[in-house]
């Protein structure tokens, strides 16, 4: 049984953000045998809300992998172009990590298919590739989808630092692999928060762009969770289709450090729209990255 | 999957999901509306140009102790050169373009020069003794921006483990982790005093927290010992020759520390490999895979896009589909039904000497 792993304390002058990191996948590990239905014990509702990574991460983060292998070809730096292979084999792994549990909800009774299948549709068919477009659109095409990407990057950054900085998490003796997988997660997001960002502005620098990016990405974002998280309590044997989600029920949660604020979410995807954001002003690298050095699934992925 | 019909409601409704329904309609408009005005990359702004590689000049060079030389390299015109942390490299491009990493030891608050140290390896590849041989003061040198594989997160207490040359990225974070008054050591492992590089400077900056430990002296040591060393609950940085990295991993367990931090290398030395012949479509090109480089390296000089990422068979990027052939499967991703449609991982996977096989690219 893996002990939880605290977030290590930093001392204060630590350098928030790490300039030109070289970044590289890790072979995590996790063993999800013993992972309960309900791993924040008692809290059906919390469980079920952040779970709704799970049903969107395996879909979302293998679509995030063919875009970005798409634009390869456009990327005019080589510097840009290795952090973008780094960012893609980080995501690869995310998404298989994140596949395991959803096939356990599967084990445990709870059937999350219904759900995947229409988030396959949203990555495959209404994202996916169309046909018949002409070289310039193609290209149109696929810079804007770096631009939802570095949108959804901007939330996965935010939601990784609260992960990393959720102590009521470890208070209320959530499970310790799924608090592992979750802060190692939110560790490299934090990590590569700016790759995606410097892509969508390597290719295209306008501001129009990133504000569509988000314009789209972020309501998207909000909708698709809270319809994860009604379809999960409804889906789960246990509850019986006792309990709904609440905009209020989830604002107490996250009073008692369970999820993020939905309030300061909000308000940080407004930050992005701010003409001199970069996401390297947002989390600290230097957390995530004494993170990585602790993480029980990234030591035994580096111990071979 | 079914891409034509979009997928029934959530809750078992008999009938398509509005939302679903709403969201293809959007996209499908969306797509083929990029391009036109407002809508699109605006075609006047110019595209964005590549970082230019450094130009540098070696304007010092010292010996350090056997077998070490340090060089500084300046900008020709004396302006400041790009900034960097503890940890960062420098990819330069010998004159022979042989390319190789090295570690900055100097201090990154002096912006006028970057600091190397070389150790000469006359069974290496030939990088460290061309430096050796024919780097002096004013040899001009390019190089890539410092990056870093290696980042410093200044833990209130931390070990660093070196061994040998290993010493340079840990040189500047003993630096930061004084300046800081974090509570550090550093421990530097070789054969004799008269190898080890810096020892002087590492002994200005705290004589105390600094201990040598030869192989001469105090014999060699495990890995339990080196780790001993550290604070309860401290980060150890650990940079030395692969062995050493592998036994402090398996130690840290037992140890009073509870993280490390380490430069990872991509790609593992292959071992057991045979030459073999890679073949780019049924009519296309051959070329010839020798039997220590990958796979993936000889793809990449003819398709500089192909996708990879971690070097080690274990996240899938570079994924290839084969024609014909039959491979030597040697990663750890793909699964039985993969293998038999024709996946094939390059960056690790190879083929038995003289076979051939047929890449669809």
């Amino acid at each position: 049984m893996p002990r939880s792993t605290p977030v290590p304390a930093l001392a204060a002058p630590a350098a928030r953000v790490h300039d030109s990191l070289v970044l590289e996948p890790r072979d995590v590990r996790f063993d999800w045998d013993r992972l309960p239905l309900h791993w924040i014990p008692d809290e059906p509702m919390a469980t079920h809300v952040i779970n709704v990574l799970h049903l969107l991460l395996p879909e979302g983060e293998r679509w995030f992998v063919k875009v970005f292998k798409e634009a390869l070809p456009l990327i005019r730096d080589d510097q840009l172009r290795e952090e973008v292979l780094g960012f893609i084999g980080q995501e690869a792994i995310h998404a298989e990590a994140h596949q395991e549990v959803l096939d356990h909800l599967l084990g445990q009774g709870l059937d999350p298919r219904p759900y995947v299948r229409q988030v396959a549709w949203l990555f495959r068919r209404v994202l996916g590739d169309k046909p018949g477009l002409g070289p310039a659109r193609r290209r149109e095409n696929i810079i804007e989808r770096v631009a939802f990407i570095a949108a959804i990057e901007h939330f996965t950054a935010f939601l990784g630092n609260w992960a990393l900085n959720s102590p009521g998490l470890d208070r209320a003796e959530a499970d310790p692999t799924m608090l592992d997988l979750l802060r190692w997660h939110g560790a490299e997001e934090v990590e590569h928060r700016s790759v995606a960002f410097d892509l969508m502005v390597h290719l295209d620098p306008g501001y129009l762009r990133r504000v569509r990016g988000m314009a789209v990405s972020g309501p998207l974002l909000v909708h698709l969770w809270v319809r994860g998280a009604r379809f999960l309590l409804a889906a789960d044997p246990t509850l019986h289709g006792r309990l709904k989600p609440t905009w209020r029920e989830a604002g107490r949660i996250a009073k008692r450090g369970l999820l993020p604020d939905p309030v300061g979410s909000i308000r940080s995807g407004l930050r992005y729209l701010r003409p001199g954001y970069h996401p390297t002003q947002e989390g600290s690298s230097s957390q995530a990255l004494g993170y990585l050095a602790t993480s029980p699934a990234a030591r035994a992925a580096a111990g071979g | 999957m079914d891409l034509l019909n979009p997928p029934p409601d959530l809750y078992g409704r008999p009938r398509a999901d509005t939302f679903m329904r709403r969201l293809t309609a959007f996209g499908d408009r969306y797509s083929p509306a990029l391009g036109s005005p407002l809508l699109r990359r605006n075609p006047r702004r110019p595209l964005s140009r590549p970082t230019p590689p450094l130009q540098l000049a070696v304007s010092a060079r010292r010996r350090l102790a056997a077998d070490v030389v340090e060089l500084r390299l300046a900008d020709p015109s004396g302006g400041p050169l790009p900034g960097w942390q503890p940890g960062a490299h420098l990819r330069l491009a010998l004159p022979s373009g042989r390319e190789r990493h090295y570690s900055l030891t100097g201090d990154p608050a002096d912006r006028t020069a970057y600091r190397i140290a070389v150790r000469r390896l006359p069974e290496g590849g030939g990088g460290s003794v061309e430096i050796h041989d024919t780097l002096h003061p004013g040899t001009r040198l390019t190089a890539r921006r410092p990056r870093n594989g290696f980042p410093f997160c200044a833990e209130p207490a931390v070990l660093l483990l070196a061994g040998g040359i290993g010493v340079t990225p840990l040189l500047p974070m003993a630096r930061e982790a004084q300046r800081h008054g974090l509570d550090w050591r550093l421990v530097h492992v070789g054969r004799s005093v008269d190898t080890l590089p810096y020892t002087d400077e590492l002994r200005a900056l705290d004589p105390r927290r600094v201990e040598l430990r030869t192989d001469d002296e105090h014999g060699v040591p495990t890995a339990a010992d080196l780790l001993a060393h550290a604070p309860r609950g401290a980060a150890v940085y650990c940079c030395g020759p692969a062995p050493m990295l592998t036994a402090v991993q398996r130690a840290l367990g037992g140890s009073p520390a509870t993280a490390l931090h380490f430069e990872r290398f991509g790609a593992a030395p292959i071992a057991g490999g045979a030459p073999f012949t890679l073949r780019l479509g049924a009519g296309g090109p051959a070329l010839d895979v020798p039997a220590d480089r990958s796979a993936l390296d000889v793809l990449r000089e003819a398709r500089p896009d192909l996708p990879y990422s971690c070097h080690q068979g274990f996240c899938g990027t570079c994924e290839v589909r084969l024609l014909a052939g039959t491979p030597d499967h040697r990663d750890r991703r793909l699964t039985p039904e993969q293998r038999a449609a024709g996946a094939v991982l390059p960056c690790v996977s190879r083929a038995a000497e003289g076979e051939t096989l047929v890449l669809d690219l």
